[in-house]
């Protein structure tokens, strides 16, 4: 039962990270967001295993909350935002390759910094935490090394969604209500990031957001 | 009971715009702004010398420090949407805003600052949390409220960047609670703000130094301090002067009180020494940041938002000192540069609606074309740089005593090289934008008096209590004990 | 654990491994030459031309470039060489070959990198722009490639305690539970990418390939003839059922000979022929399916099989 536990966690936790990872990888919105709903999908797997191995109605429900924010309504939100447009990372600033590469150092880099946290943890979870400090990681390279506002706003969630685990793992997640309330603002900023990115479009037409010089010292 | 009526005001304001669709309906905004800072002024003459309040069945609570923030908040709230008022009615009478966008913009201002005052009055760090996230959402709607290139750019910038931030002191909050709940803390309560005080002594240091560390990141990002500031001089330029005044005013030292609770289980948890250095860190280099970008500063308004960075920097540097005479001065600026700087963010709203631009060399002699307006900025950069009688002289007094009491005095002389070129830079500037004669001798309507008035008050208010500390003394002390041993 | 053994059959079944990469490497070609003409809808040539073909080209007449040094002549004997060692060694048929002991993970790697190395410098020595253009991009290739292979193994080699590969076949046999990991599942994709890359077929290289400008590997054989052709071709059959089989052998390992005796020998013997079989039909259908990946996407495919194997070998060393 146990060794069951913890291989599901290991796997939950380890598909976050690889869809991570594969962000960096793809180019097309669509194939994304798919990556994106797999990742939400498992994190919320993550909730749901923990939830169950402890007996915790409010985290089974806070599962419940993340499969669906996160594993539904996000991705069919950035969908209605790429507008079913064939949106594009043409020209990342860093290319794929490199970030490739690039997230391999930081991954080996999250597991070393979070190993005092992982063993402040102790257990199976402890030793997750670094998977969710790697995909937050991820996500900041996503956030900085693409220029599309739809990617942009993947990045943003991946940093999310790799918080969200640390959260899972170090405490079983924060009380229901806070989790609640996090999760709606998550829900919200997408939807707002959505409708900048159709006033951008309709005002800029197809743009890579480095473009946007208005505003500069 | 009256925390509750407190949130509840703003955001019956907030419907009052929904419901009636025109000028009215910003009349009653303030009407009700008004009495919610009468409450929270009666909140907080109760709460120096006595427990707490709570409300909301323990969700929220007002110890000397919230009631402190809450009447910060009300004054700048009342001040915003008075000029608010006449804000949205130039706009629809100009063409740049439909009626419905009006009353967009209305209900989202009453939300922001029902949302702000959350965040000071929950009893629940994750709650704070969840609040500044909500102010971060609502308001980029307002930065972007303009429509324009400029606007969408910066909020975009505005809510990546802030997010990201924000995101961090999640992380921090996270860690803390895994602290707290190692410590013994019940899961439910173990973020509320006296368990977290009460078991700060047996918080994991190593854990905790992390956590305290991301929340500075993070919390810092909505503060404006380095490293993550650069979404703020976009952001406080580009929205409507009385949205400007309350992110500027306000929503920045909202956050910053966030810093400051958690700096106070920091202190108790590992001495003051951590929180020390990470502070003095980042507020050096934010007034250094300030500096150099004030010193080229072509947009009166950017001028304003870079203004803030220094302000906070300074703020940071003295909760470093951390002592009780450190955390009063602190408040006390808090207030000050709040009133100053909003009055400052609304007067120029009215300059660029007359003048029609915001570049520092677009506009001239500003004190012989338009004396009222021209006045009041500049009465108000005079309180903003710290010069008596005005109350941030006062604050930054108190400061710099309070950190050369605390060893930090080579950091304030650090502080005042950075703040003496500020004070050049700017004066520089607003010698350009007021002094002069005209060029063409025009006759210029000045504001009406219910416009001029609320900005006249603001910056007496910011006088008296320079002058007089006296009606704050007691709470400000009560307030600085809050979150010092 | 050798002792059981008497030395004859051990040395046995060591040249029935080496007898069979010789003559099987070209079927293999051939049947997956076949797959795909049968997938084009064509009837293709018999599974044995390949045989016929070197058979034929060992006739014919060596030719050398003028400029080329004593470097393009020993290319292909090298090439050869150092996949006969590897079939010596490496566990194919049976958890314990003669010189088990010295098959190395690491040390095939690179034996298998030696073969890669001089087939790029036999292209440069030619001095021809083709043959630099396709040993620039072949280097390019394992610049990647080679990490990702290292990596991956090393997260094999995590859990068994050992880079010894009939050590790793033999306890993953016996610990089944292994083979369903994350790490092994990770360093299994990082090590097919891989294979894909190093053996120089699609969707990497297009061996068939007759368009000089896209050629990583053609391109770097251009110049040889007859004989030496003949034996390059051979080495790179013999490369790829190796890949193939080792990969067989330590993702998937049933039916391998664990104990002495003819039966278990032959069921090794069919296991490893059915299993290759096997990847060698998927691997010509998966040609057929997917285009040649434009040149710069191949080291985005390689760099994402680095961080799968970096992942992998994390979560070797991280989740016990």
């Amino acid at each position: 039962m146990s060794s069951a536990y913890s291989s599901t966690l290991t796997l939950a936790a380890g598909a976050v990270l690889i869809c991570a990872v594969v962000v960096l990888w793809v180019t097309s919105t669509r194939s994304m967001l798919i990556v994106v709903a797999t990742q939400g999908t498992a994190l919320g797997c993550v909730a749901m295993t923990l939830g169950v191995h402890v007996g915790d109605a409010g985290l089974i429900a806070t599962a419940a909350v993340e499969l669906a924010v996160k594993g539904l309504a996000i991705p069919v939100l950035i969908d209605r935002a790429a507008g079913g447009a064939l949106d594009r990372e043409r020209r990342p600033l860093v290319n794929v390759p490199a970030s490739l590469v690039a997230s391999a150092a930081l991954i080996v880099l999250a597991f070393t910094a979070a190993r005092g946290v992982a063993t402040f943890v102790g257990a199976t979870s402890g030793a997750l935490v670094p998977v969710g400090v790697a995909t937050l990681l991820v996500g900041f390279l996503v956030l900085v090394s693409r220029r599309r506002p739809i990617f942009q706003m993947v990045g943003l969630l991946l940093v999310d969604n790799g918080i969200a685990l640390v959260a899972f793992l170090c405490t079983a997640g924060v009380p229901f209500l806070i989790e609640v309330g996090v999760s709606l603002d998550v829900l919200l900023a997408v939807v707002v990031l959505m409708v900048l990115a159709q006033r951008l479009r309709s005002e800029f037409g197809d743009l890579d957001l480095d473009e946007l010089r208005e505003l500069h010292d | 009971m009256v925390l509750d009526m407190i949130l509840a005001l703003p955001l019956l304001g907030g419907a009052g715009f929904v419901a009636w669709r025109n000028q009215a309906a910003g009349w009653i905004a303030v009407a009700v702004n008004g009495v919610a800072l009468a409450l929270g002024v009666w909140v907080a003459i109760r709460a120096v010398g006595n427990a707490p309040l709570s409300g909301a069945e323990g969700l929220l609570r007002a110890d000397a420090l919230s009631a402190f923030m809450v009447v910060v908040i009300g004054t700048i709230a009342l001040l915003a949407s008075w000029i608010g008022v006449r804000t949205m009615a130039v706009e629809v009478a100009g063409g740049r805003c439909t009626p419905r966008r009006a009353t967009t913009y209305g209900v989202l201002v009453q939300a922001f600052v029902a949302a702000m005052l959350l965040a000071v009055l929950a009893a629940n760090v994750g709650v704070l949390w969840v609040a500044v996230e909500a102010t971060t959402i609502i308001t980029v709607f307002l930065v972007g409220h303009r429509r324009t290139r400029g606007a969408l750019e910066a909020s975009w910038k505005y809510l990546v960047i802030c997010s990201v931030g924000i995101a961090l002191a999640f992380f921090g909050t996270v860690l803390v609670y895994l602290c707290a709940l190692h410590a013994g803390g019940h899961s439910a309560s173990a973020l509320d703000w006296t368990s977290l005080m009460a078991r700060a002594r047996h918080l994991d240091p190593s854990v905790l130094r992390l956590g305290f560390a991301l929340i500075v990141l993070g919390y810092g990002t909505k503060v404006g301090l380095v490293p993550l500031h650069s979404w703020l001089p976009d952001a406080h330029s580009q929205a409507p002067a009385p949205v400007s005044a309350l992110m500027s005013g306000v929503l920045l030292t909202v956050a910053f009180y966030a810093i400051l609770r958690f700096k106070a289980v920091t202190d108790a948890a590992l001495g003051p020494g951590f929180s020390r250095t990470l502070l003095v860190v980042v507020a050096l280099a934010s007034l250094a940041v300030a500096a150099s970008l004030l010193l080229t500063q072509r947009d009166y308004k950017r001028m304003l938002a870079y203004h803030s960075i220094e302000h906070m920097g300074l703020i940071a540097l003295g909760a470093a000192a951390g002592i009780p005479l450190a955390i009063a001065g602190v408040l006390l600026h808090i207030f000050g540069h709040g009133l100053a700087k909003s009055v400052l963010f609304l007067t120029s709203g009215e300059i660029m609606a007359a003048e029609g631009t915001s570049r520092i060399d677009g506009v001239h002699a500003l004190l012989a074309r338009r004396p009222t307006l021209g006045g009041v900025f500049g009465i108000g950069l005079v309180a903003l740089l710290g010069l008596p009688p005005f109350s941030l002289f006062s604050s930054e007094l108190l400061m710099a005593r309070a950190e050369f009491q605390a060893g930090l005095g080579w950091a304030a002389v650090v502080a005042l090289v950075a703040m003496v070129v500020i004070f050049v830079a700017v004066v520089g500037h607003a010698r350009h934008m007021l002094l002069g004669a005209p060029s063409t001798p025009e006759t210029l309507a000045p504001p009406p008096a219910w416009v001029a008035t609320p900005l006249v008050m603001g910056l007496i208010a910011c006088g008296l209590i320079g002058i007089f500390a006296w009606p704050l003394s007691g709470l400000l002390e009560a307030a600085a004990h809050v979150v010092t041993p | 654990m050798t002792s059981a053994w008497p030395a004859p059959s051990v040395v046995a079944v060591s040249v029935l491994q080496v007898l069979g990469v010789v003559v099987g490497g070209p079927l293999l070609v051939g049947l997956m030459r076949k797959v795909r003409c049968r997938l084009e809808g064509r009837v293709g040539p018999p599974v044995h031309q390949p045989l016929l073909d070197l058979r034929k080209l060992a006739r014919r007449e060596r030719t050398r470039p003028d400029r080329a040094s004593w470097i393009f002549s020993v290319v292909p004997v090298v090439l050869v060489a150092t996949t006969l060692v590897i079939a010596l060694v490496a566990p194919l048929l049976s958890t314990d070959p003669a010189f088990g002991w010295s098959a190395d993970l690491f040390a095939l790697i690179y034996l298998m990198l030696i073969g890669s190395v001089v087939l790029a410098l036999g292209a440069l020595d030619t001095g021809t722009a083709f043959g630099g253009m396709g040993a620039s991009r072949a280097m390019t290739i394992g610049a990647l490639s080679e990490p990702a292979l290292l990596v991956a193994v090393l997260a094999l080699s995590i859990p068994a305690h050992s880079s010894n590969v009939p050590t790793i076949v033999a306890r993953s046999l016996a610990h089944p539970a292994w083979l369903a990991t994350p790490q092994r599942l990770l360093s299994l994709v990082a090590f097919l990418i891989v294979i894909v890359a190093e053996s120089g077929r699609l969707p990497v290289d297009n061996p068939s390939t007759h368009l000089e400008l896209t050629m990583i590997h053609e391109a770097m054989i251009l110049e040889y003839a007859g004989a030496d052709l003949a034996l390059i071709k051979l080495g790179e059959s013999m490369r790829l059922i190796v890949l193939l089989a080792l990969f067989a052998d330590l993702f998937v390992p049933w039916g391998i000979a664990t104990a002495p005796g003819v039966g278990h020998v032959v069921v090794g013997v069919v296991a490893i022929g059915a299993k290759v079989a096997a990847l060698g039909v998927a691997l010509a259908a998966f040609e057929v399916a997917v285009a040649k990946l434009r040149l710069f996407r191949v080291p985005e495919l390689l760099a994402g099989a680095f961080v799968l194997a970096v992942l992998a070998v994390i979560s070797a060393l991280v989740v016990p």
